[in-house]
């Protein structure tokens, strides 16, 4: 914690040194070119179905800049993919902009929309003092009052059954509406945003959050706003969420209030969890590696998802704390360790 | 004028639900700390334990009597087996507590069948004051919640178990010293807390539809109850739920009853971010 501390006021001139590539960093280029690949040997339907996983995975990334730096759990993430999503929806659906550019009017209004209710409901608990805890349930909150009014207000947002119509993403000129087209567009929002949050957050940002997250009240003695920091990554976070679903509307081609529910919000969750929380390329492993068992869960039962989801949790808490790849890192060594004490 | 009555007993109904359902929550997350989010599948344990016996040919007492037992009895379990394990790590009892909840709604689910239950109240006709006739069902209702909150806040105040509890809370180690079970003391209070819940439930399930899922919509609810109350006080409880049942049920006559509740849950963040420690603070 300390070491933390110091090394975020010694940063300032010693920055450079502390930007060598990281193992995090590693990882992350090889996934992203392996990724890259894929339309070459996939077909048509795994592709468009990886461009959803790989939005999905946007979010959860979202997700882990908040969670996993902050320590601060969001419960109601939702609330801004799904922001994202019926901005996109209903600008194009119900504005009647010229369809070259309601696209981007769209995204636009997703993404603004989505970090400005983290930005007031931000202001209003972090700057009250709402931490730990108690955050955690006002985002709960906040997810359930999304949801009520997606599907209460049914002039705007066509209530249960939801918004159809989205087109497919373009901005003049290009469309992406092929899946290979859109698959690449979601790798390389997701690569700028991946590796954005990787570059910053290796400096002197990342520390001085690793800071906060150690102990508030020292950090905000030695001078740092925290919570002004603690909410610009918020509403980051959320603004990342919203882009995510913004496109994602885009390649489903409709919106429900499923996309802004508790459960989603308890999914991505689940993929930061099963990455490692706090280590940004994680997460995207997650839910690539928790979106293929959904797969072959859901095909058994449509109720076996919610127990599995719901049994995970409990396991994560009572065996695997640290995310599963900290786990199978210790059991390896555990593993190792065993093998050299024998021989 | 004729509106009136009416509307204050509509309020009167429903800050007495949100009473009940908080009172549990009030014990398990006010007094002890522990952030219950299968707090709503206690209620909806009540109500399932009064569909079960409904459906065996028993009556609504006997559910009403069964359910606290059997809430109880859960509670305990639940309290010994996983939460006491985890209980100094917030994030860890929200990870498990949800992770539980969600299993029991498909477990129900799986058991009773997604369509809505069928369960008969005890009083089918209504009382008439003047030109109004509201159900009696109702008052009823009214009636056993404030009841029920006084007797809980008598024992709390007066009993062995109530000091035990307060003793454990303020300090795990001296309380044990003096010869308390910390231990003991807190799978007790949290248990108390689901029979509060699952009393609820029951009470709760004439005037609902009963489905696997019916507890969600008091989660945030309860929980907003306890904090704007103030929680550490279960005398915060009916502070509480009277600001945010009453607001409801006034919202309720002007805009669509969702978009009523989601008003009233931001107002409640509104609420907290100038009294973070609620409206009367332990």
């Amino acid at each position: 914690m300390t070491h933390a501390l110091e090394q975020a006021g010694a940063s300032g001139k010693a920055a450079p040194t502390a930007r060598r590539l990281r193992p995090a960093s590693i990882v992350a280029i090889v996934l992203v070119v392996l990724l890259a690949l894929m339309p070459f040997v996939a077909e048509d339907y795994t592709v468009s179905n990886y461009r959803d996983v790989l939005l999905l995975a946007l979010f959860a990334l979202g997700l882990d800049l908040f969670w996993g730096k902050t320590g601060i759990l969001s419960f109601g993430h939702a609330t801004f993919f799904g922001l994202g999503a019926y901005g996109m929806a209903i600008t194009t659906v119900r504005f009647g902009i010229d369809p070259a550019w309601a696209p981007l009017a769209g995204l636009a209004l997703g993404v603004v929309l989505a970090a400005a209710v983290a930005f007031v409901v931000g202001f209003f608990i972090l700057y009250g003092g709402v931490r730990g805890a108690y955050f955690t349930i006002v985002t709960l909150a906040l997810a359930m009052i999304a949801n009520q009014i997606a599907v209460g207000w049914s002039k705007v947002t066509g209530g249960d059954s939801g918004l159809i119509g989205v087109p497919p993403f373009s901005v003049p000129g290009i469309s992406f509406a092929e899946p290979v087209a859109g698959f690449y567009l979601a790798l390389g929002l997701l690569s700028v945003c991946l590796f954005m949050s990787l570059w910053i957050l290796n400096g002197r940002t990342g520390l001085v959050l690793a800071a906060i997250r150690d102990d508030e009240i020292k950090a905000r003695t030695l001078g740092y706003r925290t919570q002004f920091i603690l909410l610009a990554t918020f509403c980051t976070s959320a603004a990342m969420a919203g882009l995510a679903g913004a496109i994602y509307a885009t390649g489903t081609g409709f919106v429900a209030p499923d996309l802004i529910a508790l459960l989603l919000s308890t999914e991505v969750i689940v993929w930061v969890a099963v990455g490692g929380s706090g280590t940004l390329v994680g997460p995207v492993i997650g839910t690539i590696l928790v979106w293929q068992l959904q797969e072959r869960i859901s095909s058994i039962s449509y109720a076996a998802w919610p127990i599995a989801i719901g049994t995970f949790f409990i396991l994560l808490v009572l065996v695997f704390p640290d995310g599963i790849p900290a786990y199978l890192v210790r059991l390896a060594r555990r593993l190792r360790a065993g093998k050299g004490g024998k021989s | 004028m004729q509106l009136a009555l009416p509307m204050l007993l509509n309020a009167l109904t429903l800050i007495s639900i949100l009473l009940m359902v908080a009172m549990g929550l009030a014990i398990i997350f006010g007094l002890m700390n522990i952030i219950n989010l299968a707090h709503g599948e206690f209620v909806t344990i009540g109500a399932f334990t009064l569909v079960a016996v409904q459906a065996a040919g028993g009556d609504f007492w006997l559910g009403l009597i069964l359910a606290p037992i059997v809430g109880y009895l859960f509670g305990l379990v639940l309290e010994r087996v996983l939460i006491s394990r985890i209980a100094q790590n917030p994030l860890h009892v929200i990870l498990v507590t949800w992770g539980l909840s969600l299993i029991i709604q498909q477990a129900l689910q799986l058991l009773f069948g997604p369509e809505p239950q069928r369960v008969t109240g005890p009083f089918p006709g209504s009382v008439t004051f003047g030109h109004i006739q509201y159900p009696a069902y109702r008052l009823f209702l009214i009636a056993f919640a404030l009841a029920t909150f006084a007797l809980v806040i008598v024992a709390l105040r007066r009993s062995r178990f109530g000091l035990d509890l307060r003793a454990s809370i303020q300090s795990a180690e001296i309380a044990s010293v003096m010869g308390v079970d910390p231990g003991k003391t807190n799978a007790r209070a949290f248990a108390l807390g689901a029979a509060l819940a699952a009393l609820a439930g029951v009470l709760l399930a004439p005037l609902t539809a009963v489905t696997a899922f019916m507890g969600v919509n008091y989660l945030a609810r309860s929980f907003f109850v306890v904090l704007v109350g103030g929680a550490g006080t279960i005398g915060g409880v009916a502070a509480g739920s009277t600001i945010i049942g009453g607001l409801e049920t006034f919202l309720t006559y002007q805009i669509p009853p969702t978009v009523a509740q989601a008003a009233v849950l931001g107002l409640a963040i509104v609420i907290l971010r100038f009294r973070p420690r609620g409206i009367l603070p332990a």
